[in-house]
């Protein structure tokens, strides 16, 4: 189809490049500005220069929160890749029952945030949660899931990985589609058993599909906030300060509306490069 | 239709008619948007408050509208004010008031009817609650004041005398420690904190306007926390800033911790929900008694239209009349802001049925009044409350733990 006249394409892209605008490129160069001001909301921003990125890197505000983040989106990758894959591999089956298993651990995923936070709040309670009553019918814990500065990130971690497995195994479900049932054939007549077939066969066809999980719940665990405000509000001890939790203090707790753009733009930056290693990732990826 | 049936759906009826009128104001009213941050019963009690003012009278209608807890509130009323969208009426937390105040954002009182004259309670209004605050523009108006007190399971402490000094306090929560219950809880948080400071003798800003955080009584402060923690007498609470109250509050209720500090707000809120007696005490002594006070004050945005403060202010007076503090103060545990007030609820012998509500109100007269430091909020917010939280909870040397925060208050000076 060609367009009657050479600007109507234009016309079409206009509202997305009218939102996109308005609420993202704006937005994120106005941060950049700001990052160079010092500013309160209430009082005229004065011109700092570079003093709020020295500020956010001496203090150790920077590395701390970006060092949390990576901590728990390793675990998070790491966690959903191989449960995710390991419950496609359960329920890539016909039947009623596996539809149902399906659908159970698909609709965590579903679930909001704010509903997440709360209800892992009465599970993850050190006195009265469900987690330790159980674990103290085997004797073990309790087990100070919040208020250990070195459990915490790790059950934030966790509870991610809870809500984002399910989507993980529909990926892999449709990676597993995906598969041509020859090569599994093939595979059977020369002898290959399931083991077998699954580490030499299915694996490594499934790779693609293992990147853009990596990479897309990567990217979700940079985004994490919802459940750190409900939980842990950044505890104890700021364990548990993910970047964008610390934007949030800076900005909102404490006024340094400077400071809160100087780690936007560096959690730009951040995203910027993971997105452009999935671009990566995929163009490496596309048939020949 | 039988007559039980047509007097049922005009129930519902009139019913449904009442909840409109609770949310849509009448022509002709000059309607008052009042941002406020109360929860639970407090929030109710609000609630009939703003009905009973919305009643009483035809010419104006506040529309109050919940924005979360203090800290919630004041970024959003600090954003709305960016914005040129802040309402004309809410209520900030003390610590922050000499800052907004700097700031030219809140419109000085002086002038509207009555606001000098009013017989507030001289520990809880502008004068008392601030340094020099009686010699600044008025700005602020009491209404939801507290002071910290203690509140203990009766029934577990009888027996033993009140604890009224530190030591004392540490021993009976060790006594009142068992198996799968704690004696003593207390949020690590920067009021608690200035208590104990005041108590150790000590003033988190010196007259001078120097940031000392209390210098010997701040290190005294923390060790006092970390000894409590260190011998198992004392609950760490989950959580950060409300959330580590909300749960302290839960763990008192259910038994698992025996006395614990709170606000005095929460007075009416515990009796009502335990399962056991619960009385309150004054906070111990140190070398002195000490408090500070809390809650927060009612402002006037500058930025709004005169009609709407004008309004906004008929609000706060009848707010602040015996009748509405008598009652906010009686349904809460709040403080009664004006002395008549307080006289209200003696002679009405409220007090001698609810010896709990008195305890804060005996204890201002040992309150303290806050610093009128721009960089009040600051210091409270940046500098002091995480560090008291990596002190206490990763065991670090007080001395040390506070000289980095002096440093620290010294670079968020505004």
């Amino acid at each position: 189809m060609r367009p009657t006249h050479r600007r109507e394409p234009l016309w079409l892209l206009l509202p997305m490049l009218l939102t996109l605008g308005v609420f993202f490129v704006y937005p994120l160069l106005s941060a950049l500005q700001q990052s160079f001001y010092e500013w309160d909301l209430l009082t005229p921003a004065r011109f700092v220069g570079l003093a709020n990125y020295r500020a956010i890197l001496a203090s150790g505000e920077l590395f701390a929160s970006l060092g949390t983040t990576l901590l728990v989106s390793v675990v998070v990758v790491v966690g959903s890749l191989t449960l995710g894959l390991a419950l496609a591999l359960a329920v890539h089956r016909p039947g009623r029952i596996a539809a149902l298993a399906r659908s159970a651990v698909f609709s965590a995923y579903v679930v909001s945030w704010v509903s997440v936070g709360l209800l892992f709040l009465w599970i993850f309670d050190a006195d009265a949660g469900v987690v330790n009553r159980l674990l103290s019918l085997v004797g073990v814990g309790p087990v100070k899931w919040l208020t250990s500065t070195s459990v915490a990130p790790f059950t934030v971690a966790l509870i991610v990985i809870w809500k984002v497995t399910g989507y993980a195994m529909v990926v892999f479900l449709s990676g597993l589609s995906g598969l041509p049932p020859e090569m599994q054939e093939a595979a059977a007549l020369d002898g290959a058993g399931p083991l077998s077939r699954l580490r030499h066969v299915t694996l490594p066809l499934l790779r693609p599909t293992a990147a853009f999980v990596a990479i897309t719940s990567l990217i979700a665990s940079f985004q994490l906030f919802d459940v750190v405000r409900l939980l842990t509000q950044g505890g104890p001890v700021r364990s548990t300060t993910v970047l964008v939790y610390a934007i949030y203090e800076q900005l909102f707790r404490d006024l340094r509306v400077g400071r809160a753009s100087a780690l936007v733009v560096v959690f730009f930056v951040v995203l910027s490069a993971l997105t452009w290693l999935k671009l990566r990732v995929f163009r490496a990826q596309e048939p020949v | 239709m039988d007559r039980r049936a047509l007097l049922l759906s005009l129930a519902a009826l009139s019913g449904g008619l009442a909840g409109c009128a609770e949310s849509e104001a009448p022509p002709g009213r000059v309607v008052v948007p009042f941002w406020f941050t109360y929860g639970g019963r407090n929030r109710a009690t609000l609630e009939t408050l703003v009905a009973r003012f919305n009643h009483a009278q035809s010419d104006v209608w506040v529309r109050a509208i919940f924005q979360g807890d203090y800290f919630e509130g004041l970024a959003k009323l600090r954003t709305a004010l960016a914005a040129g969208a802040a309402p004309p009426l809410s209520h900030v937390v003390g610590e922050v008031v000499p800052y907004l105040a700097s700031t030219g954002v809140l419109e000085p009182l002086d002038d509207y009817p009555g606001a000098r004259t009013l017989p507030l309670h001289p520990a809880l209004g502008q004068a008392g609650s601030f340094r020099g605050g009686a010699e600044r523009p008025l700005v602020v108006m009491p209404f939801n004041r507290s002071t910290p007190i203690a509140y203990v399971n009766q029934r577990l402490l009888q027996g033993q005398p009140p604890p009224d000094t530190w030591q004392a306090l540490h021993d009976v929560a060790r006594a009142l420690t068992k198996p799968g219950r704690f004696g003593f809880g207390c949020p690590i948080d920067w009021w608690y904190w200035a208590a104990l400071v005041g108590q150790a003798g000590g003033e988190v800003v010196e007259a001078d306007g120097r940031v000392s955080l209390g210098g010997q009584a701040g290190v005294a402060a923390l060790k006092w926390w970390q000894d409590l923690i260190a011998t198992g007498a004392m609950k760490q609470p989950a959580g950060r800033d409300y959330n580590a109250w909300e749960q302290l509050s839960q763990d008192f209720l259910a038994g698992r911790v025996a006395m614990i500090w709170s606000s005095t707000a929460f007075v009416r809120y515990l009796e009502e929900t335990a399962d056991f007696p619960v009385q309150a005490l004054p906070l111990p002594h140190g070398v002195r008694g000490s408090v500070p006070t809390g809650g927060t004050h009612f402002v006037l945005l500058k930025s709004a239209a005169s009609e709407l403060k004008q309004a906004a202010w008929r609000f706060v007076s009848f707010l602040l009349s015996a009748d509405s503090a008598a009652f906010w103060s009686s349904e809460t545990g709040y403080l009664p802001v004006t002395t008549e007030a307080a006289q209200r609820l003696e002679a009405s012998g409220f007090y001698a049925k609810h010896p709990n509500h008195r305890v804060a109100l005996d204890q201002l007269s040992v309150a303290e009044p806050w610093p009128w430091s721009k960089s009040l909020f600051r210091i409270q917010r940046e500098v002091v409350q995480p560090r008291l939280e990596a002190a206490v909870l990763e065991r670090r040397d007080p001395v040390r733990a506070l000289d980095e925060a002096r440093a620290a208050a010294a670079e968020s000076q505004l």
